[in-house]
């Protein structure tokens, strides 16, 4: 009987307590968080954008200094600029091809160990960074707060260039080089997929 | 039976009893103060520029972090004096944006600057947000108060974003480079937000 009446009174008081909870205001300015959170997952939910990112990093590892932080820097800059062509719906042609062909170039030089100029290791990072910007501009407008939507890309492309790196380092043991020559080549061949994509061809 | 009517009151009781919690001051004693010192730290607008500007001061060097704690807070609180009192200037804007890009870029070339002209910046840039802090209505609420806060938000964001920049520039080899990479990132965000001001597309 006692532990009737102790169950009775335990659901009243739950009753209680729910029947007493108000809205939960936890979460302020929630256009900021939502474009913030959109921004931030836009480059790592597209597998294209995210293995260039990456590859952005591998490179510059792979080439040692001062690439190492000069491609991660130019890229974000660059960026940007693309993604106010796409903001202010300025077309810009062959935009998936273009970003297909980045996975596939960054990947096949990660793989040749290829080490150019510095000057054309940033051109072509720049102007793939292009293509890149203006695809994340074209669904920023859509964005609960686009300047969050912005920094969230931002923020994302920079961590996935520095993932990129930290996979790099390991380019300081034999065995570590070969296996970012490889992850190049797997990133070229998924270029290859990309681009194939882009044409309709695939799937 | 008895002892569970007993029970049962004493939930209808604590029913009976909330209020409305004054746990946060906003609209009490020193409501004003929180407000201040929340408006620049909640707004991507300031908050970010004023990292920026941090970091920049820090790669400076010692002396001139030094000299941007006292004065980059004072003309904050000046430029928040100036708003409150001749606000509505929409165009001092552009200098907030202006220095999105601009601390932003200069964190991300790492350049040494005479340190007239970096000083003569910080304080250009320190009353333009000032300003734009300090253009709010305050609902007849202590304005002394609100820019007290505003220039406390100001002083912590200098004095701890100069303090961690200079402990990383000095204790981690990769200090500068991620300090680099920062300022790249402040700068795409200055642009992206440059070029919705002025394609009018609101959003910051």
């Amino acid at each position: 009987m006692k532990t009737t009446f102790r169950s009775i009174y335990k659901l009243l008081t739950l009753l209680v307590l729910a029947g007493w909870s108000s809205a939960s205001m936890a979460h302020a300015e929630v256009g900021v968080v939502s474009g913030l959170t959109s921004g931030l997952l836009h480059p790592i939910f597209g597998l294209d954008h995210l293995l260039a990112m990456v590859a952005v990093g591998l490179w510059g590892a792979q080439l040692g200094k001062p690439a190492i932080y000069l491609l991660p820097i130019t890229f974000p800059a660059v960026m940007a600029m693309g993604s106010l062509l796409g903001v202010a719906g300025m077309p810009l042609p062959y935009i998936e091809f273009g970003i297909a062909l980045s996975g596939l170039t960054l990947g096949a030089m990660i793989a040749a160990n290829t080490r150019p100029a510095l000057w054309i290791a940033t051109t072509l990072v720049g102007l793939f960074a292009i293509f890149h910007g203006h695809a994340h501009g074209t669904e920023m407008p859509n964005a609960t707060n686009p300047l969050a939507y912005g920094i969230g890309f931002v923020i994302s492309t920079g961590l996935l260039h520095l993932a990129g790196i930290l996979i790099g380092l390991l380019i300081r043991w034999p065995i570590g080089a070969i296996a970012i020559r490889a992850s190049g080549a797997v990133i070229s061949g998924f270029g290859v997929f990309f681009m194939v994509s882009s044409f309709g061809l695939a799937g | 039976m008895m002892m569970l009517r007993r029970r049962l009151i004493l939930p209808l009781i604590v029913l009976a009893v909330p209020e409305v919690a004054h746990a946060h001051l906003v609209s009490t004693r020193f409501g004003e103060f929180y407000s201040g010192l929340l408006h620049p730290l909640t707004t991507l607008l300031h908050i970010v520029p004023w990292l920026a500007l941090a970091i920049f001061a820090s790669m400076q060097g010692k002396a001139f972090a030094r000299h941007t704690l006292p004065l980059f807070p004072l003309a904050i609180g000046f430029g928040v004096l100036l708003g409150y009192n001749l606000g509505g200037y929409q165009n001092v804007l552009m200098l907030n944006i202006i220095s999105f890009v601009v601390l932003g870029g200069l964190v991300a070339l790492s350049r040494q600057v005479p340190g007239a002209v970096g000083l003569s910046a910080i304080l250009l840039f320190a009353i333009s947000h000032g300003y734009s802090n300090g253009d709010v209505d305050l609902a007849g609420g202590s304005l002394t108060l609100y820019t007290a806060g505003v220039i406390t938000a100001a002083y912590l964001v200098i004095a701890l974003g100069a303090g961690a920049a200079t402990t990383l520039n000095e204790r981690a080899a990769w200090g500068r480079i991620a300090m680099r990479a920062l300022g790249s990132w402040i700068l795409a965000a200055g642009l992206i937000y440059g070029g919705f001001e002025l394609m009018g597309i609101s959003g910051a």
